[in-house]
């Protein structure tokens, strides 16, 4: 019973070296060595006999799935699609929201205009709209950016549009008494304030789009990973769905990683608060 | 330009007349219910060739393009009547949104009755939330609907299926918000309390409890919304009743006016959430200093 507070282990002298250099890195020790004993568990379980492989599959079995799978052109074909929608679809929202959102953060009259078609899709799950969507736009490929794009376009506007609208008035102010011109203010002041708001919308937006992947596949779609999952559960591969579901986690880790580096680059600027 | 100008300019002249007056007072609710209007005229024109008489004498034969069927886009009138319809004279939707929401609810308390607990225990105990932290950041960055087809075949396409995937969708931020929430409780207080040997459970009520409610009704409000998406994303995948259900089995039969009802239904019920916790989260965040 610890408070979670400031470091308290500094490596004691008179310990081993084997528990010093347990303390120094207790944090990788205590996660790596829970996700391997899971891992252990789970295999060992798998391979004692008690339960069907179909039901669920060891570890082992996964990995030899996969295995299989990347000698299989149709997995990489599924893999290209996926990454397609994907790619389109957030670049879209991505080039649509940064700009709508600035521009709505700055005009007053453009929110009210916009304002309650943004909040009506805000309040529900884009993904209710898959059955329109494939009405409009066919089981192919588009179907799957559109929701991709619709689900990413929300979150990364209103993020974008509320950090226009915290920038500190103070300095505005201050920049217009010393007779800065619009363009100055937006590019020194605004813009500058709204990058971490921007990118908080872009990492939900990624968490979106990708639910946006697996939704628009598993409920309409000729290829994709999202097909390849909902194939291989009503064929009760379910090797090959554990290893799909790795393969979209691998990726949320990935996106989410990437823009966490963009950011901190962004934002070496703010001052740290903890 | 609300943050360029932040002073009211209506008032330096003085006499304005009292149209202006009422539409300055009035802007944001006139401007949103004229687009809304035009966008809903805009709509039933599309359906019912409006547009393409209009256009006719300019484009001639290829202003038909600017009529659409109904089985494509409905209109707003058909979405009405389709509306009372399934509300007043059959009552079918009643159902379907008692099934729903039964799932709903279900997947939701279990939500809360492990994430909260979760993530208030590994916000308290550090070695505990090493163990957990990877799992949460991997479960969190997977789009947890990729396990639907895992759950089917675990569980079957009953309601079990549809609960476990609005718990697994709303127990991440829960969780997540509930850890931060203690992690962020200031160390000072807790060092007070803990010199003045107020035992574990007296700081957990009295300090850490008071200190992560805000958190863990902004962790509900995402609870809520990541649950609405378990509920239509596990009834379209596989289910014989719920609002989704009635939305997907509409849209493969072209009944574009019953998915927009379903649809519409569905936005009515997430707005109505959305507000009642934004109202409660107002209450209990009185107390916070303004930013």
């Amino acid at each position: 019973m610890t408070i979670p507070a400031h470091g308290e282990h500094y490596g004691d002298r008179r310990r081993p070296a084997l528990a010093r250099l347990y303390l120094a890195h207790e944090r990788l020790a205590i996660g790596a060595g829970t996700l391997v004993g899971l891992l252990l568990a789970w295999e060992a379980f798998g391979r004692s006999g008690l339960v069907d492989p179909l039901f669920l599959p060891a570890p082992s079995q996964i990995a030899q799935a996969g295995w299989g799978l990347s000698h299989d052109a149709d997995f990489w074909n599924d893999l290209a699609v996926s990454g397609r929608e994907f790619i389109l679809g957030y670049a879209a929202a991505v080039a649509v929201a940064i700009p709508l959102g600035l521009a709505v953060g700055l005009s007053r009259r453009l929110q009210y205009m916009l304002g309650p078609f943004v909040d009506t899709l805000n309040a529900v799950p884009r993904v209710t709209l898959l059955p329109l969507i494939v009405i409009w736009f066919g089981i192919g490929i588009w179907s799957k950016v559109m929701v991709v794009f619709l689900g990413a376009v929300i979150p990364i506007l209103i993020n974008t549009q509320a950090g226009v609208k915290t920038s500190e008035a103070r300095f505005i102010r201050v920049a217009r008494s010393f007779s800065a011109s619009k363009l100055k203010v937006f590019s020194s002041i605004i813009l500058p304030g709204t990058v971490p708001f921007i990118f908080t919308g872009l990492k939900y937006g990624a968490g979106r789009a990708l639910l946006g992947v697996v939704v628009g596949e598993l409920y309409a779609s000729t290829a994709g990973l999202g097909h390849m999952i909902a194939e291989a559960g009503n064929t009760f591969q379910t090797d090959v769905v554990f290893f799909g579901v790795l393969i979209f986690m691998a990726t949320g880790l990935v996106v989410v990683a990437f823009l966490d580096v963009f950011e901190r680059r962004f934002e070496r600027w703010r001052p740290d608060l903890h | 330009m609300s943050v360029t100008e932040p002073m009211a300019r209506a008032d330096d002249a003085a006499p304005v007349p009292a149209a202006v007056r009422f539409y300055v007072a009035h802007e944001r609710a006139i401007l949103g219910t004229l687009m809304v209007i035009l966008f809903l005229v805009a709509w039933e024109g599309l359906e019912r060739g409006w547009w393409a008489c209009l256009l006719h004498p300019l484009l001639g034969a290829s202003a038909e393009r600017w009529q659409l069927k109904p089985i494509f886009i409905s209109s707003p009138t058909l979405v009405a009547a389709a509306a009372y319809r399934m509300f007043f004279v059959t009552g079918e939707i009643w159902r379907d949104l008692a099934w729903s929401g039964m799932s709903y609810v279900l997947g939701l308390a279990l939500a809360i009755a492990v994430g909260i607990p979760l993530g208030l225990a590994a916000g308290w105990y550090r070695r505990f939330s090493y163990a957990v932290e990877p799992l949460l950041a991997a479960l969190n960055a997977t789009p947890q609907v990729a396990f639907l087809p895992l759950l089917v075949i675990w569980v079957g396409t009953g309601v079990g299926t549809r609960v476990l995937i609005i718990f697994l969708l709303a127990v991440l931020p829960l969780a997540i918000n509930a850890h931060a929430a203690v992690r962020t409780t200031d160390p000072r207080l807790i060092r007070v309390a803990a010199s003045f040997s107020a035992g574990d459970w007296r700081l957990f009520l009295t300090i850490i409890l008071p200190s992560t409610i805000p958190f863990l009704l902004a962790g509900l409000r995402l609870a809520i919304g990541r649950g609405m998406i378990g509920v239509v994303v596990g009834e379209i995948y596989g289910s014989a009743a719920g609002v989704g259900a009635m939305i997907s089995q509409a849209g493969s039969r072209f009944q574009t006016d019953k998915v927009f009802v379903g649809v519409l239904t569905i936005v009515a019920i997430g707005v109505t959430l959305v507000e009642i916790m934004r109202r409660i989260e107002r209450r209990v965040d009185v107390w916070r200093p303004p930013s």
